[in-house]
């Protein structure tokens, strides 16, 4: 048996014993040690994928070892470590222990796992292996009430749509015969995808995906979970545990939807779902009111992480789109704006948890007069905010520049219109922030925060990228283009 | 040679940071006078030309319908590179004692410039939208931090107003480069041809692009009935980026119309002229009454501008040479007059800390010199013959009245009938009459300083210039705008013939 594949996982695995025990031995004596060995285990796992087999192997018949996990790992890896890292400049939880070290990687091999399934047992179980972690991580501060409240509702939510989709995955195996997605793509060439019991079943199990990806109507945990948790842990949750979710939701619909042979090279998806049919019109509908709902309650938060919870809403509205066009130009922008997102909301919510541990509150009015008496970080917070909105010439423009020419590109024009003019509204609650930092002038004694070189590392690590990557992207579309069919299309490579 | 002209002020806004805040005046000015040379130097070689000079191309994202970083300009563009250059070293005079960190205002104005630099430039739509984009963000901060006590709201309305019409732009710009697979300015004109892309014609998608297009520009220029974010904007803007924000920000509405909007959609432009040319209508005729209705000079200033803009609107819907010719003489003049008159507006409130033109009175007796130069750009504004508002207002008129909508022409003279009463107006109550004590006070009234007069008389010189030899500033320009006229009159028969 080939576990060349698993080496990530494995390293991963290795990493949280590791953790959980030299915290048992060390504590007290090397409190560093813990958090070393887990930065540790994530760069190396990070580094292994880079180096696993891409060549679309089955490993154990349920994971599919390609270029698509692949990077998805990588991701997430790096996520973690700058999650963790991140953690110990933030706002709480500053001296991580290891059942949180340990709870952390476990949440990242469940996203590296979720990215590579192709059976649905497989599937379901690594999707509990993302969530179950993300509840005790939100909950982690005992003496917090606004934390367990959060964790609470995050637990209920989240134990209802994961029933509703296992319910849903009941079906579709009994439709394929078997678990894996391959069975159930032959039962669906059989005709088996013209019973009403898939639809009703492809309905199910999105929203077990719409509960991860906080789309309506399963978004009501987001803003307080991400309020509740240490900004870390909330740039962790919006960024890593919504791609892997998105990364899930696009292997399982890729891997169903293969048109006839006969047209390789050319548009491949469309066999299950053609353009126009039922379900990609219920995703569309989903995307609308998800970026739409997010973007309007946004406008009324007063507290930044509430704030980014609801941003981030409006976000996966704008994802979810782009996979409701469902073409693979519409594809490779989904993958784009995944990484763009990625960068800047991670950036987003970690200077975030900066400031409110300076300043002790999250109440965007208590940022008066910040921008001008600590630039650099003003500068910093501008550019992400500014790309989160979707101005250039930031990653975030460039992004939503792909995901609205692939919407455009299918004829979709008024679903492009909404998005665009989305993003024009969410510039009101984005340039508030700002108008607080720079625009109003201090009241009363002003807090002058101290920031140490490793605050203005963090936020130049995070922020770098958002401006980069605006004006030098071609490398990544064209990576992007490259993933989708040989990956996710079954095509060779 | 442009890239040098559109980058130098980002070198500049660099300094200014780095450097200690006194010094960031003098970078500014240095930044800008290198850029009126650099601009005088292009003009040279540009100036009257209908190709693109100076080109500079290189490939930046091949993968995505090929977009590069294409630089060009031709006369058209280069009349408009010279009055940002020249506006934008006046408006660094004007903000000299700026104290409120001049640091983040230095930098922030250079970025601005080169902003606007690089949308007179740019010949690829990619780095066209980039640009225009781009000078919000400064503007933004630059209204929001240095503005009037209601600057919060200015600044996020302007803010709102011109990202959501960016947003139709891009719609339409995302939807052209689908079709046509090329984001090149000069190869999409040729494509367009006397139809237009997008399929041509003067319905269906074409329509739509065109309406997105004209509208993201329209609140740029600002047309009736976009214009709304204007007034709150110039009101709460320091005075320097009033005259920044009148005399070139506007202009690259107009600009985005002649170079993108009614090249690339000839014919459903002219199936909407009828619709533009009401609207234009309304523009200077309402423009006017409601300037003529303010107390506050700074806002009455403001409307004027709506109204001006409005006879660029309407030789734009008329097609003709005359009308393009006067559209665009109109933006030069206006480019120069307002600047003049929110210096003018800025110089009375340093001293009076107030505009409430009820308030004033007789300062021509407490301020002669000054009061000769209110006096002069009144009655610039107001199309005095012999000063550059006349003939802009005249070609314009003269342009329209030999296009289709005579009657548009016609009404757009009870305009003008309006800006002379407004002006005379706020004349005599301001500047005539009987004199406050209050102002009599000369420590707290001294007359125009030298620095005061450095950015007032380059402005009256230019406008008294223009005012006497139109041909040398038409000369550099007319030929680009005759051949779009050409095209546009085709475009406007053939909607006819149908």
């Amino acid at each position: 048996m080939d576990l060349a594949a698993l080496l990530p996982a494995i390293l991963l695995t290795a990493g949280v014993l590791a953790v959980i025990v030299a915290d048992l031995l060390g504590r007290g004596t090397s409190p560093g040690t813990p958090l070393t060995l887990a930065v540790g285990a994530l760069l190396l796992a990070g580094w292994a994928a880079m180096h696993v087999p891409t060549d679309g192997r089955l490993v154990l018949g349920a994971l599919r070892a390609d270029r698509f996990g692949q990077v998805m790992t990588l991701l997430c890896c790096g996520v973690g470590v700058v999650s963790l890292l991140a953690t110990t400049r933030g706002e709480a939880l500053r001296k991580p222990g290891g059942e949180f070290l340990a709870l952390v990687l476990v949440a990242v091999l469940g996203m590296s796992t979720l990215s590579m399934a192709v059976d649905l047992v497989t599937l379901y179980l690594a999707f509990e292996m993302v969530s179950i972690p993300s509840y005790v991580l939100v909950g982690m501060r005992r003496a917090d009430r606004l934390a367990n409240e959060a964790s609470m509702k995050y637990v209920l939510f989240g134990s209802v749509s994961s029933g509703l989709m296992l319910f849903g995955l009941t079906w579709l195996v009994g439709l394929a015969g078997g678990t894996s997605l391959e069975a159930l793509r032959a039962a669906l060439a059989n005709g088996a995808a013209e019973q009403p019991v898939f639809y009703v079943a492809c309905a199910l199990v999105l929203a077990g995906f719409s509960f991860k990806v906080s789309a309506v109507p399963f978004h009501f945990w987001a803003p307080d979970v991400y309020a509740g948790a240490p900004a870390a842990v909330g740039g962790f949750l919006a960024v890593a545990s919504k791609a892997a979710g998105f990364a899930g939701l696009v292997r399982v619909m890729g891997s169903l939807d293969l048109a006839a042979p006969a047209l390789e090279g050319a548009e491949r998806l469309g066999r299950v779902w053609p353009k126009g049919s039922a379900f990609l019109g219920l995703l569309a509908a989903v995307a609308v009111l998800t970026m739409t709902v997010g973007n309007l309650a946004a406008l009324r938060q007063r507290e930044i992480k509430r704030l980014l919870a609801w941003s981030s809403i409006a976000h996966a509205g704008y994802l979810l789109l782009a996979l409701s066009v469902w073409s693979q130009g519409a594809l490779a922008a989904m993958l784009f704006y995944l990484v763009a997102y990625l960068f800047m909301n991670l950036a987003a919510f970690l200077l975030a948890g900066v400031m409110i541990r300076e300043l002790g509150t999250g109440d965007v009015e208590a940022f008066r007069g910040l921008g001008r008496r600590v630039p650099w970080l003003g500068i910093a917070f501008a550019i992400v905010l500014f790309s989160l909105t979707g101005l250039p010439p930031l990653f975030g423009f460039v992004a939503k520049l792909q995901v609205f020419t692939a919407i455009f590109e299918q004829g979709y024009v008024w679903l492009g219109v909404i998005g665009l003019v989305n993003g024009a509204i969410s510039l009101y609650y984005y340039a508030r922030i700002l108008s607080s930092m720079y625009l109003a002038d201090p009241e009363g004694e002003v807090k002058v925060p101290r920031l140490s070189w490793a605050d203005g590392l963090l936020a130049l690590v995070l922020v770098a990228p958002v401006l980069v990557l605006g004006l030098w992207w071609g490398w990544i579309l064209e990576w992007a283009r490259a993933v989708v069919p040989v990956t996710l299309l079954g095509m060779g490579g | 040679m442009l890239s040098l002209l559109i980058f130098l002020p980002v070198l500049g806004a660099l300094l200014c940071w780095l450097l200690p805040a006194g010094q960031a005046r003098w970078v500014n000015l240095l930044a800008n006078l290198a850029t009126c040379v650099l601009a005088g130097m292009v003009a040279v070689e540009a100036a009257g030309s209908t190709s693109y000079r100076l080109e500079a191309q290189h490939a930046w994202i091949p993968a995505f319908y090929g977009i590069s970083y294409h630089v060009g300009v031709d006369g058209f563009a280069v009349s408009l590179l010279l009055l940002t250059a020249f506006v934008s070293t006046l408006g660094v005079l004007a903000s000299w004692n700026i104290e409120k960190s001049p640091k983040g205002y230095h930098a922030m104005y250079l970025l601005l410039l080169c902003g606007m630099l690089g949308v007179f430039c740019a010949l690829d739509l990619f780095l066209f939208y980039l640009f225009w984009e781009v000078m919000l963000l400064p503007m933004y901060f630059l209204i929001g931090i240095w503005g009037g006590p209601r600057r919060q709201y200015a600044s996020i309305k302007f803010f709102l107003y011109t990202l959501f019409g960016s947003v139709l732009l891009l719609a339409a710009v995302i939807m052209i480069v689908l079709k046509h697979q090329t984001w090149s300015i000069p190869e999409l004109t040729a494509a367009a041809g006397t139809s237009g892309l997008l399929g041509g014609g003067a319905g269906g998608l074409a329509l739509a692009a065109f309406l997105g297009m004209f509208i993201g520009f329209a609140i740029k220029i600002p047309a009736f009935p976009f214009h709304t974010w204007l007034p709150d904007a110039h009101v709460e803007a320091p005075t320097p980026i009033s005259m920044i924000l009148a005399g070139v920000l506007l202009k690259m509405g107009g600009y985005g119309m002649m170079r993108i909007a009614y090249p690339f959609f000839p014919e459903a432009a002219a199936g909407m002229g009828a619709v533009i040319s009401a609207l234009s209508v309304i523009a200077i005729v309402y423009g006017a009454l409601v300037a003529m209705a303010q107390n506050d000079l700074k806002k009455m200033i403001a409307y004027s501008s709506v109204s001006h803009m409005g006879f660029v609107t309407l030789g734009l819907a008329a097609g003709t040479p005359e009308g393009l010719n006067g559209a665009h003489y109109m933006m030069l003049a206006h480019g120069t007059i307002s600047a003049m008159l929110f210096m003018i507006v800025g110089v009375i409130y340093e001293r009076a800390h107030h505009r409430d033109i009820d308030r004033f009175g007789g300062l021509a007796w407490a301020m002669p010199r000054y009061s000769v130069l209110a006096s002069f750009a009144f009655f610039a504004s107001l199309g005095l013959p012999g000063l550059s508002g006349f003939i802009a207002e005249i070609t314009t008129f003269i342009g329209a009245f030999n296009g289709p909508y005579k009657l548009a022409a016609l009404v757009s003279l009870l305009g003008v009938v309006f800006t002379a009463a407004y002006y005379l107006i706020t004349l005599q109550k301001v500047y005539l009459g009987q004199t406050p004590p209050a102002y009599l006070d000369k420590a707290h009234y001294p007359d125009v300083s030298a620095r005061e007069l450095a950015v007032l008389v380059p402005l009256a010189l230019v406008t008294l210039w223009m005012g006497v030899f139109p041909a040398m500033a038409l000369d550099c320009y007319r030929d680009v705008l005759n051949g779009l006229a050409s095209t546009l009159s085709a475009a406007h028969a053939a909607v006819v013939a149908r």
